[in-house]
């Protein structure tokens, strides 16, 4: 056989290349600075047919091949990796899960307008405690007659925001696994369904990245892709093939930085010759040439073989793993070549020396494609000590806390039950600190997150900051983003850290760097309308409401009048969290602790084991008493 | 010269006074030494019931020689083969060759492994409700495994209410002419030594003594007699014992009160342990006790930890560590399964200060059931005027706690 793209790949490879060079390059800078999602270049995609290019023509798609998405995604990313992400994201995530395991109804409905590029698609599989290890998702769907109540959050979540059409994962049966998630076809704006912050990433900064909020959402039965409980062989399935779209973009990116470093170091002449003549720069643009020949011949024959319908998933993986660990010794070496220049804002190398860095992380990392790869070599390890189904919850980041919610009642009936609590725990709400005290020294701090939203809702804060006699502080975003507060008022791990008692949060949805800012604070109240946003597992009151509604209520309830100078602080109690015993089973033999969290790993019983599950012939392995030998302990 | 005293008719102690011990099992100290008990039945059988410590020997063998007088020893029972009770049995059974040997199976692999040879002497093996009946008396044989052996057997005395206790009700001090716990001042000069005897011993195996104790319940009116390997026997007041026994198996504390145990190297932190215990006792809390850990046996350490509800740990940081005596305190804690009370922390360190979040980490990974109060006093080197807000919160954080809020 001939390793040769057909000439029918080249001449769809050149109309592509054509509009990329035209309809995106000469804005890339732009976006890249002001993190703008280009939909209108989705429109125009979208016109000439290429949202749906490896779907059949019955369902709004192009009929073209796996080859030409590849070629398509890579030609995108060689001018922007983040316009190439926007395309496979919406192919490979979006499109293929419904695309492959969706009813007739949910393909006419939902893919034909993807594939159309009417609607643009997400998936969200990825969770704070659940990255890599799909086990660990903790957002829920539970079924209620003819539908499903969806609640959790998502995060990372590519086109996020920006998408019509969302595949999301979540536990329909907990306690088992991975085997326990089921995969929905979820809409932007049904209702409690809604988008958290919005990230500021490194690079691939056109492509939209966000959090999806998840509260009470209804998700009609038909709405179940596949069945109950195959959420996870979806995700994994859907991962295989957009790890091609991944590889194609780390390829592209990496093209695009040695053609533009090919070209400069023809330009640029030191000791008398252009500078690609000197042989550790010759040398270096044979390395990356031959590398990216290796990782386009990997992407390529991934892609064919899934369109024969031969099994790729490790070849996909390697593609994936290949194509973007060169992609960064490729961006690396052209920034190189170019030198100083090469490191200043507005060069396509530094901005392509950013973008590849993603694509070792994302669609599995590039040890999880070790992972993948190596098992389809290894097969399972002998004897693995399955982990504990129902593995210990997390522990909250702000350590134990009162948890004290009030949601759905009369506004102004949940902000009194507040401030009457907040009396009883012994805060003086008579006296006050200055708006402006250092976030360090502050007895209290009234802060504000991105649900906030307008700046002039600031006011807001600074009626609440008065009325309770607090500082103002904010979330990281609220500072560096949006620039409502100076920088050193944002509160959390990278930023300034709260020692004092009273910290009242609103509209900050709790992201782990901002509570580990927080967890010294003898009193956290959140005040946020997302019900399952993280604060309301790390506060000690919250209010589940509008910050709009609740702030000036909460303002008045605590009054407005001028506060006297507050005493010099006294740290207050927290709550102390009561330990409680766990159970285990001693043996009369010797005194032995079975315990189930620990197992007998040694004699084949896996950690997680519960003493009643261990085998009728398993005895003490200190003394060797029988299992019936045990008491509890 | 024989010293016996008679337990009830036929029932003799037989056993010896031990002083210039000075170390229990090597480990812990005993000023006021410790009694190694034996029995002595004479019925139509004679039977022994346990021996005493190898270095006693002969005063055991005088005893039971003189009460013997002419007649042969029949029986020897062993309910406990530790080898403060079951060393001198060689010296019995090549004294009396025919004597009939009765202990659970775990027993004799014990003796086995001791090199006790039992060649020529007939050996009864009994378990849990066996019975063995020496004349007027039939005695009934209850397992007590890891209570605090595994090879423990009591043995209750169904025709007098005698039960033989081994190890348990047991404890340290020399009974010095006194047998009976109503000739001693039990309350006041013995209890802490008992607690610091069975919190040490036998403290890791509350779950096993609660079984025994289960099985003691059902023949508690029927016991008339305690008669433990070491200590006072018991003839009356078992109420009170029982009671001792049901809060240390269950690891539920004696006392609503502070114990401050204290790692001071240059006094800083004494300092500040003292300031907070004087603040307790000001703020109404009875019974503070404050010891520093490296001029107290940590076998003391143990006894009070176990009666008191309360735990202060003050302690500097050493190497980036716990100080070593602190460390080996908790590790004795862990070791004996203490459960169930609730700590504060006061740590020290003049450069890197670690000992708090490492006592507190050990306190929820290493133990059970052990709460963490929040508030905490860190202190670098001293602690300063400027800390007395963070003393007086933990002060009251304590009083709090101990008053259930």
């Amino acid at each position: 056989m001939l390793f040769k793209t057909t000439p029918e790949h080249e001449a769809f490879r050149a109309q592509i290349r054509a509009f990329a060079e035209t309809e995106v390059k000469p804005y890339t800078f732009l976006w890249d600075k002001e993190n703008h999602f280009p939909r209108e270049v989705v429109e125009k995609m979208a016109a000439n047919g290429w949202m749906g290019l490896p779907y059949p023509k019955e369902y709004g798609g192009a009929g073209l091949d796996v080859m030409s998405y590849a070629i398509a995604v890579e030609e995108l990313s060689r001018v922007d990796g983040g316009t190439g992400v926007i395309l496979s994201a919406h192919v490979s995530l979006g499109s293929w899960p419904i695309f492959a395991f969706g009813t007739e109804e949910q393909k006419q409905k939902y893919l034909v307008p993807l594939a159309k590029g009417e609607k643009i698609g997400a998936f969200g599989l990825t969770e704070p405690n659940a990255g890599s290890d799909a086990g660990g998702t903790e957002t829920t769907a539970v079924l209620n007659g003819d539908h499903y109540v969806l609640n959790g959050e998502k995060i990372f979540i590519t086109n996020g925001g920006e998408a019509d059409t969302y595949v999301v994962f979540a536990v329909t049966t907990p306690g088992i696994g991975t085997r326990g998630i089921s995969a929905f076809i979820v809409e932007k704006g049904w209702k409690g369904f809604e988008f958290g912050d919005h990230y500021d990433k490194m690079g691939i900064r056109s492509s939209a990245t966000a959090q999806l909020l998840f509260n009470d959402v209804i998700v009609p039965k038909e709405n179940l892709l596949g069945k109950e409980g195959e959420g996870f062989k979806i995700a994994m399935a859907t991962l295989d093939g957009g790890r091609i779209g991944i590889a194609s973009q780390a390829l592209g990116i990496a093209q695009g930085a040695y053609e533009s470093a090919v070209e400069y170091a023809k330009e640029r002449v030191q000791f008398g010759k252009p500078i690609a003549f000197q042989q550790a720069l010759s040398f270096k643009i044979a390395d990356m040439a031959t590398k990216l020949r290796c990782a386009r011949m990997l992407v390529y024959s991934a892609a064919e073989l899934k369109e024969a319908h031969e099994p790729y998933a490790s070849e996909a993986a390697m593609a994936k793993m290949y194509a973007s660990d060169i992609a960064l010794e490729v961006t690396n070496d052209a920034l190189q070549i170019y030198g100083g220049n090469g490191y200043l804002k507005g060069m396509d190398v530094e901005r392509a020396y950013r973008d590849a860095k993603i694509t070792t992380i994302y669609e599995g990392t590039n040890e999880i494609q070790r992972v993948v790869i190596s098992a389809g070599i290894l097969g399972k390890p002998p004897k693995a000590a399955k982990a504990a189904a129902a593995a210990a919850p997390a522990g909250n980041v702000t350590g134990a806390r009162k948890k004290q919610i009030w949601k759905g009642g009369d506004a102004k009936e949940m902000v009194d039950a507040l401030v009457a609590d907040l009396k009883k725990d012994g805060y003086d709400f008579t006296v006050g600190i200055p708006a402006d005290t250092p976030i360090t020294k502050a007895e209290r701090v009234v802060s504000a997150g991105k649900g906030i939203g307008d700046k002039a809702n600031m006011k807001l804060i600074e009626d609440l900051a008065k009325a309770a006699g607090a500082a103002i502080g904010s979330s990281r975003p609220v500072a560096e983003t949006l620039r409502y507060v100076p920088i050193e008022r944002y509160v959390g791990m990278s930023g300034q850290k709260f020692m004092g008692n009273l910290y009242i949060a609103c509209g900050i949805s709790g992201a782990v760097q901002h509570l580990k800012g927080i967890k010294d604070a003898a009193t956290i109240v959140a005040i946020n309308k997302n019900a399952n946003a993280p604060i309301f597992k790390n506060c000690d009151y919250g209010i589940v409401g509008d910050v709009k509604v609740i702030l000036p209520l909460l303002a008045q309830a605590l009054g407005m009048e001028d506060k006297k100078p507050a005493p010099p602080m006294v740290k207050m109690k927290r709550a102390t969290p009561k330990k409680e015993k766990k159970s285990v089973k001693v043996c009369l033999g010797c005194g032995f602790e079975y315990d189930p969290a620990k197992g007998d790993p040694e004699n084949g019983i896996a950690p997680g084991t519960p003493f009643d599950k261990l085998p009728e012939d398993w005895v003490c392995p200190e003394c060797a008493e029988p299992k019936d030998s045990f008491i509890e302990g | 010269m024989h010293c016996v005293r008679k337990v009830t008719d036929d029932l003799y102690w037989v056993g010896a006074n031990d002083h210039r011990l000075h170390l229990f099992e090597n480990i812990h100290p005993i000023p006021q030494g410790v009694s190694y008990n034996s029995y002595l039945l004479l019925d139509k059988q004679t039977v022994l019931f346990d021996t005493i410590d190898w270095s006693s020997c002969r005063q055991l063998l005088e005893n039971v020689e003189y009460l013997l007088g002419d007649r042969p020893l029949d029986v020897l029972v062993i309910n406990h083969l530790e080898p403060d009770h079951g060393a001198s049995m060689e010296e019995i059974l090549i004294r009396w060759p025919k004597v009939k040997v009765i202990a659970s199976a775990k027993c004799y692999m014990l003796m086995r492994q001791f090199g006790f040879h039992l060649d020529g002497h007939e050996c009864v093996e009994v378990k849990e409700g066996d019975t063995a009946t020496f004349g007027k008396h039939t005695v009934t044989f209850i397992a007590a495994p890891m209570v605090h052996w595994p090879e423990v057997l009591m043995t209750f005395d169904t025709t007098n209410g005698v039960l033989f206790a081994a190890d348990a009700f047991g404890s340290f001090i020399a009974l010095d002419g006194k047998l009976f716990n109503d000739e001693v001042n039990f309350d006041r000069d013995w209890i802490d030594e008992a607690r610091r005897y069975y919190t040490n011993i036998v403290g890791k195996y509350g779950p096993q003594v609660q079984a025994v104790l289960k099985k003691a319940a059902g023949i508690v009116d029927q016991i008339k007699f305690i008669c433990p390997l070491h200590g006072p026997v018991w003839r009356n007041d078992f109420g009170y014992l029982l009671d001792k026994y049901q809060h240390w198996a269950t690891y539920t504390p004696e006392d609503k009160t502070v114990m401050i145990a204290y790692a001071s190297m240059y006094g800083n932190t004494e300092s500040a342990a003292q300031a907070l215990a004087a603040r307790l006792v000001e703020k109404g809390v009875k019974g503070v006790v404050v010891y520093d850990v490296s001029n107290t046996h940590v076998s003391t350490l143990i006894s009070e930890a176990f009666r008191c509800s309360h735990i202060v740990l003050a302690s500097v940081t050493y190497n980036l560590g716990i100080y070593p005596v602190m460390a080996n305190f908790l590790h004795d804690m862990k070791a004996l399964n203490l459960q169930n009370r609730t700590f504060a922390i006061m740590e020290n360190g003049s450069w890197a200060c670690k000992s708090g979040d490492l006592m507190q980490k050990f306190l929820d990974e290493e133990l059970k059931g052990m709460t963490v109060l929040n508030e905490r006093v860190s202190m670098a080197s001293h602690l300063g005027e400027g800390k007395a807000d963070e003393l007086e919160a933990l002060a009251d954080a304590l009083v709090d706690s101990l008053a259930g809020k």
